[in-house]
């Protein structure tokens, strides 16, 4: 029988060197896929069980949202800009872009503080926990994608074929916010002001990004959404499938670069620092 | 290195901050400087911090259990989590051979909206089994748990017990190397404590695994363990063989007790005793007036109590209990219950209490032997079976295996008479 010794001691992971920690997340992750499964399986069932409509939540809450901009937009307090397809079929397909990084986000920064007991007394993967919390958006975004194509069918529109492009596009977005997952969970399992301010923050990038209305040509607006990755992680993929062309190749490139290089800093932090989060959660 | 070990410990210390506010800052400050790269001069304390644990060694081998004691908050729970790799000591190291299976709380993992089954593989996956690991004792585990029809119900309509069992029948099937049980199953009954007692001696024999236990009972520490470690404050007090660090843990008490004046039952079992009369030996006699451990149901047993007082103690009382294992008392007599009045005792004396047929069936059966003043509010002194360990051990005679059968829980004399007819009046 061969017997894996397993080590503890002060600054272990620092000992062996910044090399060797790639492997190390690698084979963690591999080890982990059904645990992971099984977290995210846990986390999707019981989030609607003792719920009457269940998953029919999802649909609601960007429905409410899109409804008060059209509301708004009607009585002429608010201009959504200029947008050449139905409206609630490009702002519920931004949406759901959108809340790909900010549920997913909070749910993945919420989800050591949620599982506190259970890190204080079982030794597992911490980033499996992670992983499928923010794996709950990826869910959220199918269901919410369903509506689209039900709007598309009810305006009689065709989506662009580059419709099934969308999991390639989705990528980095993903990585964005599963990197700024990992860092963020483990502060607000520290501090818990974190989660506050995050839930604070997403509502302020929503109104910042042009997600419920079209991107404004003049302004400061227009000069911060030209700085803005989510403008571009979340627009590109959107305009992709409504029109099947892609403007701004070059905002969305660099985006994805940075979002990749957030996300492996905020692995390897989060690799080396995990385990001082069980005594302080 | 001695190839043998599996839990091998090294000076390991393990510091905790008193303070919510700075333990954040800390905590962020150490991720910080993690980062980065610099060691986190974790063995040096900061404001507000204390060693929870204080130069820990220790080594488990392969087969081997090792029970800790001591009060609460002398650091046992943070050693099991530091075992089980939950904490990372500040200083020293610590290695750990093979799978660790932890009870730290069992069902920790549980969702209370999921059904037991859903949280059978989700609670298995947590502690670290596969798929195909978890398909094929899936049957074993529900058939430990007993938990019959509530299979498919969510588990927060469990009962506690339930709730227990089922975390304790995942987290025994996941065949570790090394076990750490903290005291979890005090929430079960007896029976289902039984069980799983015996399932943890099944698999240490079976598959020579290293198990560290944690337990108030010191019955059971030393019924199972075979090396022990007494904590207090942090720092090792004891280590080795389990009678020794026992004694050593009572002693300890005793002398605490002693400091504080404390009130009555302080430990369980131990009151505060005066010391105005003392018992000097109790002994277990047979029919022969020797001493002896081993009887058998029906025996006469024979307690002799030599006691020694230095002023006139007018009526006291003696009173003695006879306890099961589970600390059940079987039986209780005294002579403030039997009406026999002792007028007074000055200097050294012995007493006697006779039983002629000896109702108790197979099992060890511990004996606790009390003087009290003729108030019976003061305690003279007390003197614990169970915890110096002096037993009487029944042994099976013919009577008791055609008994056994029917599993009776005593043997009463008997007699029996034989008439031809019925004896009408």
């Amino acid at each position: 029988m061969s017997e894996i010794i397993t080590t503890y001691e002060p600054d272990n992971s620092l000992k062996k060197g910044y090399l060797s920690i790639f492997s190390e997340i690698y084979n963690e992750f591999k080890k982990n896929r059904w645990l992971t499964y099984q977290l995210f399986k846990r986390d999707f069932f019981a989030l609607y069980k003792q719920s009457f409509i269940g998953v029919l939540w999802v649909f609601i809450i960007p429905l409410v949202s899109v409804g008060t901009f059209i509301l708004l937009n009607r009585s002429g307090i608010f201009s959504i800009g200029d947008i050449n397809v139905p409206y609630p079929i490009y702002a519920i397909l931004g949406m759901a872009f959108w809340q790909l990084f900010s549920t997913g986000l909070i749910t993945s920064s919420n989800s050591l503080v949620k599982a506190g007991s259970m890190i204080a007394k079982i030794n597992f993967s911490k980033k499996s926990l992670v992983i499928a919390s923010a794996g709950q958006s990826i869910v959220s975004f199918l269901i919410q994608l369903t509506l689209v194509i039900i709007l598309f069918i009810y305006y009689k529109i065709a989506p662009s074929a580059a419709i099934l492009l969308i999991p390639l596009f989705m990528i980095p977005i993903m990585l964005l916010t599963l990197g700024l997952g990992f860092i963020f969970s483990l502060l607000n399992g520290i501090v818990r002001d974190i989660g506050n301010i995050l839930s604070i923050l997403m509502t302020f990038l929503m109104f910042l990004t042009p997600i419920l209305y079209a991107k404004p040509s003049i302004g400061i607006l227009a000069r911060i959404t030209n700085y803005n990755p989510l403008y571009y992680l979340t627009s590109v993929p959107r305009d992709l499938v409504l029109t099947g062309a892609i403007t701004e190749w070059k905002g969305f490139l660099i985006s994805s670069i940075i979002s990749i290089f957030i996300f492996i800093i905020c692995l390897v932090v989060f690799h080396l620092t995990e385990t001082r989060v069980a005594e302080r959660i | 290195m001695d190839k043998d070990f599996a839990i091998k410990v090294e000076n390991v210390s393990k510091k905790y901050c008193k303070s919510l506010k700075r333990s954040m800052l800390y905590g962020v400050k150490d991720i910080a400087r993690n980062t980065f790269g610099l060691s986190s001069h974790s063995d040096k304390l900061r404001k507000n911090e204390f060693w929870a644990l204080d130069d820990i060694s220790f080594e488990v081998k392969k087969g081997e259990t090792l029970g800790i004691i001591g009060p609460n908050g002398s650091g046992k729970t943070t050693l099991l989590k530091l075992l089980n790799g939950i904490f990372w000591p500040d200083i020293g190291k610590i290695a750990i051979k093979g799978k660790v299976g932890a009870l730290i709380e069992v069902g920790a993992g549980f969702h209370p909206l999921l059904t037991g089954r859903e949280n059978i593989y989700i609670n298995a996956a947590i502690l670290g089994m596969t798929k195909e690991e978890t398909d094929r004792k899936f049957d074993a585990i529900v058939e430990f748990a007993d938990i019959g029809d509530f299979l498919d119900v969510p588990v927060k309509h469990y009962s506690s017990g339930m709730f227990v069992r089922l975390g304790f029948a995942v987290a025994v099937h996941c065949e570790p190397d090394i076990l750490l049980v903290d005291e979890v199953l005090a929430v079960g009954d007896s029976v289902f404590q039984t069980r799983c007692y015996r399932k943890i001696n099944e698999i240490k024999k079976r598959d020579n695994v290293a198990i560290v236990l944690v337990s108030h009972s010191l019955l059971t520490v030393e019924k199972f363990c075979d090396n022990g470690l007494f904590l207090n404050y942090g720092k090792i007090k004891s280590y080795g063989e389990i009678h020794k660090v026992i004694r050593d843990y009572q002693s300890a008490i005793n002398q605490l007790l002693d400091e504080q004046k404390s009130v009555v039952g302080a430990i369980p079992g131990v009151p505060y005793c005066t010391k105005e009369v003392e018992i000097i030996y109790v002994k277990y006699l047979g029919k022969d007036n020797k001493e002896r451990k081993e009887f058998s149901p029906g025996d006469a047993l024979g307690i002799r109590i030599k006691y020694k007082t230095n002023n006139t103690v007018f009526n006291p009382i003696f009173q003695i209990a006879i306890l099961n294992q589970e600390d059940l008392c079987i039986s209780v007599f005294g002579t403030h219950i039997d009406k026999t009045k002792i007028k007074s005792i000055q200097g050294e004396g012995i007493i006697e209490c006779w039983i002629d047929n000896l109702p108790l069936l197979l099992n060890k059966y511990f004996i606790t032997v009390a003087v009290y003043d003729k108030t019976h509010n003061i305690t003279f002194d007390y003197w614990n079976g169970a915890i110096l360990n002096k037993y009487i051990q029944i042994l099976p005679n013919r009577t008791s295996e055609k008994m056994a059968e029917y599993t009776p829980i005593c043997y009463l004399n008997n007699e029996w008479t034989f008439y031809k007819e019925e004896n009408n009046d």
